[in-house]
């Protein structure tokens, strides 16, 4: 698939603010550290919501006719793409209100304030999970039909949201030890999540091949011609194929920038301002990189047609 | 319905019909126009040729329409600017006629055949053909010569009809199908019914091609022959054919002349030609009378075989004896051609058998009395439902003719010609062997000026005194038509029109008009140095060219365009007046006569004029006989009036249908003044279904000759007796024996040429190419096929078909590829005796081991066609032509002879020779490349990024 | 009812003829125009409906060349349609055909995405996908003759390859070439259930070569009696 600069940074973005905001609300829910001062839970809520702001925005720009976008709520019941944007715009209020209401600090109203932003999280979940799916769903790609996907997008959106709300916590005075736990703890299972889902895609399985594809069966099936000498829409869109050893390569750099750097970070005492902000830092570039190497390591059926043995 | 569809709304359209342009087939089209913009193009359901159906090109037909290469104007080459710079001026049609009339009056009061006139994939060779009669030239000629004139010629000289378009399979009834070397690009709509209907009863296609894409991918049995050898393949099946006495005794006897007795004498004087009585009479050996009688005669029972004695003492052998004697030799068992041939000798055995069963077991019996040309009645039409169908694959190679013989030798082995279920002839074929028409050779005819030749400059010589040379032998055609070096040239040589010309040889002309051909592109051989050849000056003449006046009609800026000296812009086929004419190449169907006219459907929005319209006004203008009253004043109005009221014998006219005063007559009647109309109104073709007595075995079919004969296709109506042994052969080769009773050539080249290639039975011979190369230094046979999509089609680079196909490959096999560490996308250099190409390279499976091959005609000079200077077809596109010599190689002590069949004078594109070797790194993209044409006076050369084409009016925002 | 298209691949010659028509047919269409990019330029692309294919199967020399035109498969199970987040995708009722609203559609590419077949292919000037719409501005135009109410690819192809009728009448001529040839499905382990069938490559009957003539003519030839036919 073509990696469109677009998506892939509406994915990070706005994954990453849904998980700063739902781990926000946790951290706030359960006073982690001795819980955190409004500025910081406000700068973290804001900057969440910029996140997922900016990724929506973004998306748009991957829209060939954005002024039928508002039209993307409408088919909530089977798209996931439109649950996608349905959540993600009932998440705003929510979130918002959560927000108003721990910058106000009414006593009053605190049980309203955990509400929403109960919900919100939940929604900030379920969003992710809705974003994961529009991968996830659709049997043409066999690198993204799967259960793992969600499961990395949640993965990879708490990690990064993790991180960032620790780099925020960071300059909160509160004790940081369950801020460094819990996105260790992520990153741990992000990076688990992700290596099962490389080696799972590694294993080419029993999917579409250029035989199911033709219905030829009797011996080796060659693409002559493809009936159009330069590109296609198709070609275009489903074209994209990565030399296996830059899959490799860029996979080393997911682990290495994505992962393990930001763990050495934490974990040798670099816990300070510097050391966290590099780990958020090093972390959203491996995530770009995972995100860049999800689209272009997804092979869809459609090249079966185009000549590919096996999808 | 959905509210959301909306139907669309015909109240702005219009249905018209009319005919396609695009290749030979002339389908018959029904198009929407609104708001005089072309809507939609189909194809006519009631139409004899594509009964409804239309391929790639004819839909594609709009894009042509709305080409961005449409001539606007007439052009001159700008004062001062050299000839190929492609600088023109506009000027005004009155200018170009009067300057065109001034110089081909002086020419015509001169020398009448200082002017060559030869025209392309024109659909009007009955008018050319006319005008240049009229003129006084005998160089006239159409693109026959490099298409497939080996093809008709051995078909004309042997069976009365031939592949090509004189004749089809009979899809109907076919059961068994062989396709000899047809890339898909001929015939286009009708094979494709055709091969449906086939498969779709259960028959089976057998396809002869080293390559197999197009109609050979459908085939149930490929064949991958090495290219040049079908006529070998062929002459095994006779051997196979042959040894098992597996052919149609019948047949033979009463519809060949295979029991006609040849003179048996070597060395002497008449050896080889035809036992004859007094009359001229073939004779044959009656068996029950047990005497020679006439072999046309009725009532006769000849001997098959049998060597007897002639009443003069000379010793006679019958055809078919000979026909035995030479194939039953072990040289065409299949085990002795399977390696020449790359054919296991099981398969060439299988597919003789194959054909035997289907013909003698398989027979198709029909219901139909008839009634043969000696009046003896049949209550049934026997088949023996064996079809063939050859095409470039044969006729491409130098050894063509007799190929195609040899294919035809198998079919009235098998009795299997023009009954059901066979290959079938198209009125006004079949027509007698050959057909009753000579070329003008009378020097003092062609000389004389300001005088008409007495008949066409075309036709079938029978014998050494039909040449066109002179009293020294010397060719009197500028292409050498029918000279000792291509004596049965029957479409003439355009391929050697401009080289001839450029040599002076056999003499210099002064104009050269050349008609939708582009002979400066991909319709010539060796095009780089035909290029140099059309910019040479003369050194005797200073400010000269060697080609003094260079005159270009077309109605698209192709690469000819831009090396003329004048430009007449023509209309595309839906701005005009046309016809499709049984004088010409017909569109007959193997059951109806038929021909079709074209009519405006689009407004002119541009200065150009129909070339036919021009032909008519130059006629005019130059006060041709046929074209002027008595008193000097034009015969004809213009192009309809000339249509109309023209008339070729009484009663006889460019078009068959609606003649006679009111209409009433159908192929042969008075003029009728509302002929057109009754085109128009009929859906713009003519058909004449004939009769079930008369569809059948119609070269010995009284009721059908008969008709024949009155409405003129053949002279009278007396059987047509199919030829295996030609004694017009025979009779050029004892001129080059020196045995002939007549002329006979000095050169030794030319007595040796006649003596080796002017067999009177079929033979196979090594392509010429390929015995005078190394075949080691160059392993490769190389081939060009024109893919479906774009074949005949005049500006096929048009915006939907170039982007299905807009940069060709050089295919290879794959396995092949692999040994010499090729692969798919590599740059590679390929390279023949003539220079060398660079090009991509694509490895397939499809392809005979030691066979490449390429799409031709895809490779464009930048700027031309209306493209941009960077398209690929220009940039990565190529031409194999520039590797294809005109000429043999060269022999020490023998003139320069064209790469051209022997007999037909056929180019022998397909004979050419390559080696094959990886470019160096770094080297990338076509080569030869060449500088980009300039654009023309009133184009900037600006094309859009982006188009969307629409037709619909309520469109329009 | 279920319209789609049967395509005969043992008669498909591969020329195109089917994927022109439909881009003339649909170039002044229901979702006109179909645009082209570069028409006169370097690398010449643009939107069609209908694209054909050749592959070719097994090694030389037994291999085979097949041609393989593809257009919209109109699905039963039309992920294209359950995934396009505007509702601009949709599956007709009536008839089964898929179609995309273009008013609806704000190009965001996801429905093709979903689609196994290549079957849409976005209008970068419109911004809006397209596809075949099986010609439903003629099947059911009145105002065509009925023979003629066809998609533009039918009515043209040369070797018949296609046909058109419903998929759903067991009766209809194209339910019945499914049922004699063994029409199938293409990629049927998606699930998506494809209205479209394509045959397969029929197998010829061998023809019998036993017991044609005698061998040996050669020799028979030197003493040959010949048969009386008269003429």
């Amino acid at each position: 698939m073509h990696p469109a600069f677009s998506v892939i940074f509406f994915t990070v973005s706005s994954g990453a603010g849904f998980g700063l905001f739902a781990l926000l609300y946790l951290a706030d829910l359960l006073k982690l550290g001795g819980g955190l001062p409004v500025e910081q839970k406000l700068i973290a809520g804001l900057l969440a919501l910029v996140l997922v702001g900016a990724g929506l925005t973004s998306s748009m720009f991957h829209l060939a006719n954005p002024k039928n976008a508002w039209r993307a709520f409408s088919r909530y019941r089977t798209s996931w793409l439109s649950r996608e944007g349905v959540f993600a715009m009932v998440f705003f209020p929510f979130a918002l209100i959560y927000l108003a209401l721990t910058w106000l600090q009414l006593p009053a109203f605190e049980w309203l304030r955990l509400v929403t932003g109960g919900l919100g999280a939940l929604l900030a979940w379920i969003t992710i999970f809705s974003t994961g799916m529009i991968y996830g769903c659709l049997k043409t790609i066999r690198q993204w039909n799967s259960p793992l996907v969600p499961a990395n997008y949640l993965a990879l959106g708490h990690f990064t949201g993790a991180l960032i709300l620790l780099a925020i916590a960071s300059q909160g005075g509160v004790a940081l030890g369950g801020y460094i736990a819990l996105v260790l703890a992520l990153l741990v299972a992000a990076a688990a999540l992700k290596a099962i889902y490389y080696f799972w895609i590694a294993n080419p399985g029993t999917g579409s091949t250029i035989q199911t594809a033709t219905g030829f069966t009797r011996g080796k099936v060659r693409l002559l011609d493809t009936g159009h000498t330069h590109g296609t829409f198709l070609t275009q869109e489903f074209g994209f194929q990565i030399a296996r050893k830059y899959a490799l390569a860029l996979k080393l750099f997911v682990f290495l920038i994505g992962f393990l750097v930001p763990a050495l970070l934490l974990t040798t005492g670099q816990d300070t301002g510097f050391g966290i902000y590099a780990a958020v830092i090093t972390a959203l570039l491996g995530m770009v990189a995972e995100r860049w190497l999800f689209f272009a390591e997804a092979r869809h059926v459609v090249n079966l047609y185009h000549g590919t043995q096996r999808c | 319905m959905n509210a959301i569809v909306k139907i669309e709304n015909h109240d702005k359209q219009e249905i018209k019909f009319t005919t396609c342009y695009m290749c030979a087939c002339r389908c018959g089209i029904k198009v929407t126009l609104e708001e005089d913009k072309v809507r939609f193009i189909q194809g006519n359901r009631n139409h004899p040729t594509n009964q409804g159906v239309l391929c790639a090109k004819g839909s594609a037909g709009i894009m042509k329409q709305y080409s961005a290469a449409k001539l606007r104007k007439p052009l001159l080459r700008k004062p001062g600017s050299e000839r190929g710079d492609g600088e023109f001026v506009e000027i005004e049609w009155d200018e170009a006629l009067d300057m065109l009339t001034e110089r081909l009056g002086n020419i015509r009061a001169t020398d009448p055949s200082k002017l060559a006139f030869f025209t392309g994939r024109d659909q009007m060779q009955a008018l050319t053909g006319l005008w240049a009669q009229q003129f006084g030239t005998p160089n006239w000629a159409a693109h026959g010569g490099f298409c497939s004139v080996n093809m008709a010629a051995a078909g004309l000289y042997s069976i009365g009809f031939s592949f090509w378009e004189f004749g089809a399979p009979d899809w109907d009834y076919a059961k068994y199908f062989i396709m000899w070397g047809v890339a898909e690009d001929h015939s286009s709509n009708p094979i494709k019914i055709g091969l449906e209907k086939l498969k779709r009863h259960g028959g089976k296609f057998v396809s002869v091609n080293p390559v197999r894409t197009g109609y050979s991918a459908i085939a149930d049995e490929w064949i991958p022959i090495k290219p040049g050898m079908d006529g070998l393949l062929a002459l095994s099946v006779v051997h196979v054919l042959l040894s098992r006495e597996l052919f149609d005794w019948d047949f033979l006897i009463r519809y060949t002349n295979s029991a006609w007795l040849v003179v048996d004498t070597p060395g002497k004087p008449g050896n080889g030609l035809f036992l004859r009585d007094e009359a001229g009479n073939p004779l044959v050996w009656d068996i029950e009378k047990e005497a020679f009688v006439n072999g046309l005669g009725k009532d006769i029972a000849p001997a098959l075989f049998g060597d007897f004695v002639a009443p003069d003492g000379r010793p006679v052998r019958t055809v078919m004896s000979l026909t035995a004697e030479r194939y039953l030799d072990e040289r065409y068992a299949p085990e002795n051609v399977a390696e020449e041939c790359g054919v296991p000798a099981e398969t060439i055995e299988r597919m003789a058998l194959e054909m035997a069963h289907v013909a003698f077991k398989e027979t198709v019996e029909l219901d139909i009395e008839w009634t043969d040309s000696w009046g003896r009645k049949h209550d049934k039409v026997i088949g023996r439902p064996v079809a063939m169908y050859a095409m470039r694959g044969i006729a491409a190679h130098s050894n063509g003719f007799h190929a195609c013989r040899a294919v035809h030798l198998i079919q009235m082995l098998l009795g299997a010609l023009d009954g059901p279920g066979n290959f079938r002839a198209r009125a006004p074929y079949p027509k007698p062997v050959p057909p009753h028409q000579l070329p003008e050779n009378n020097q003092d005819v062609i000389n004389a000026p300001n005088t008409p030749l007495s008949r066409t400059p075309l036709g079938f010589p029978m014998r050494p005194e039909d040449l066109v040379i002179d009293s020294d032998g010397n060719p009197l055609r500028i292409d050498k038509a029918y000279s000792w070096e291509i004596p049965i040239a029957s479409h003439g040589l355009m391929h050697m029109v401009i080289t001839n010309a450029t040599n002076h040889d056999p003499y210099a002309i002064d104009t050269l008009m050349l008609f939708m051909a582009n002979m400066a592109w991909n319709s010539t051989m060796n095009t780089k140095n035909v290029q140099a050849m059309l910019r040479e000056k003369d050194p005797e003449e200073p400010g000269q060219h060697k080609i003094p006046f260079l005159v270009v009609v077309d109605a698209f800026h192709s690469e000819m365009v831009n090396f003329a000296d004048l430009v007449l812009p023509d209309t595309t086929y839906l701005e005009r007046y046309d016809t499709i004419s049984l004088l010409d190449r017909p569109i007959s169907e193997p059951d109806a006569a038929a021909d079709a006219i074209r009519h405006p459907l689009v407004k002119l929005d541009r200065d150009v004029r129909p070339w036919q319209e021009v032909l008519v006004e130059m006629a005019s203008r130059l006060k041709f006989p046929a074209f002027t009253q008595a008193d000097g004043t034009r015969k004809f109005k213009g192009y309809q009036d000339f249509i109309v009221n023209y008339e070729r014998s009484p009663g006889v006219g460019f078009l068959a249908g609606w003649r006679g005063k009111n209409g009433e007559k159908s192929l042969k009647g008075e003029p009728n003044p509302k002929q057109w109309e009754k085109y128009i109104e009929n859906e713009s073709f003519f058909a004449h279904h004939w009769p079930d007595n008369q569809k059948y075995n119609r070269y010995a079919n009284k009721d059908y000759l008969d008709v024949a004969a009155e409405v003129g296709f053949v002279g009278k109506s007396e059987p047509i007796i199919m030829q295996i042994y030609s004694e017009p052969l025979q009779k050029f080769r004892l001129a080059g024996q020196g045995l002939y009773d007549g002329p006979q050539p000095n050169n030794p080249a030319d007595r040796e040429r006649l003596t080796t290639y002017f067999d009177p039975l079929p033979l196979w011979y090594k392509p010429l190419e390929q015995s005078r190369v190394d075949e080691n230094e160059y392993p490769f046979f190389a081939l060009t096929q024109r893919p479906m999509l774009m074949y005949h089609s005049w500006d096929s680079q048009n915006v939907w078909l170039r982007q299905i196909l807009a940069q060709n490959y050089m295919y290879m096999n794959r396995a092949q590829a692999g040994r010499l560490g090729l692969a798919d996308f590599d740059w590679i250099w390929v390279e023949s005796h003539n220079g060398k190409i660079r090009c991509q390279l694509r490895t397939m499976e499809g392809t005979q081991e030691n066979t490449i091959w390429t799409w031709n005609a895809i490779g464009k000079q930048g700027g031309a066609w209306g493209l941009k200077p960077e398209a690929s077809e220009a940039k990565k596109g190529f031409l194999l032509n520039h590797l294809i010599s005109e000429l043999l190689p060269a022999k020490q002590g023998e003139r320069r002879i064209t790469n051209s069949d022997p007999v037909t004078g056929q180019a022998a594109w397909f004979d050419l020779r390559v080696k094959v070797y990886k470019a160096a790194p770094g080297e990338t993209g076509s080569w030869p490349e060449f500088a980009a044409i300039k654009p023309l006076p009133g184009d900037t050369g600006e094309r859009p990024d982006v188009l969307r084409y629409s037709a619909r009016s309520d469109d329009k925002k | 009812m279920r319209l789609g298209l049967v395509i005969d691949l043992d008669v498909c010659v591969g020329c195109h003829a089917c994927a022109i028509a439909c881009k003339e047919w649909n170039a002044s269409g229901a979702t006109a125009p179909l645009t082209d990019y570069q028409p006169y330029g370097a690398e010449p692309s643009g939107v069609w409906f209908n694209r054909i294919r050749s592959y070719e199967v097994g090694d030389y020399p037994n291999n085979k060349t097949i041609n393989f035109p593809m257009s919209c498969m109109h699905c039963e199970d039309a992920d294209c349609v359950t995934v396009c987040p505007t509702g601009a995708s949709y599956k007709r009722a009536e008839d089964g055909i898929v179609l995309v609203d273009q008013t609806k559609c704000m190009g965001c590419n996801y429905c093709s995405w979903a689609c196994p077949y290549g079957a849409r292919e976005l209008d970068r000037e419109s911004g809006t996908m397209k596809k075949c719409t099986l010609c439903v501005d003629r099947i059911y135009d009145q105002k065509i003759p009925m023979e003629e109410r066809q998609p533009a690819c039918v009515l043209t192809c040369p070797a018949h390859a296609r046909m058109f009728g419903d998929i759903d009448d067991p009766d209809s001529a194209v339910s019945r070439v499914v049922r004699e040839r063994g029409g199938y499905q293409l990629m049927p382990e998606l699930g998506y259930n494809p209205t479209n069938h394509y045959l397969p490559v029929r197998k010829a009957t061998p023809i019998s070569t036993e017991n044609m003539g005698k061998a040996g003519f050669k020799d028979r030839l030197k003493n040959i009696a010949n048969r009386i036919v008269k003429r």
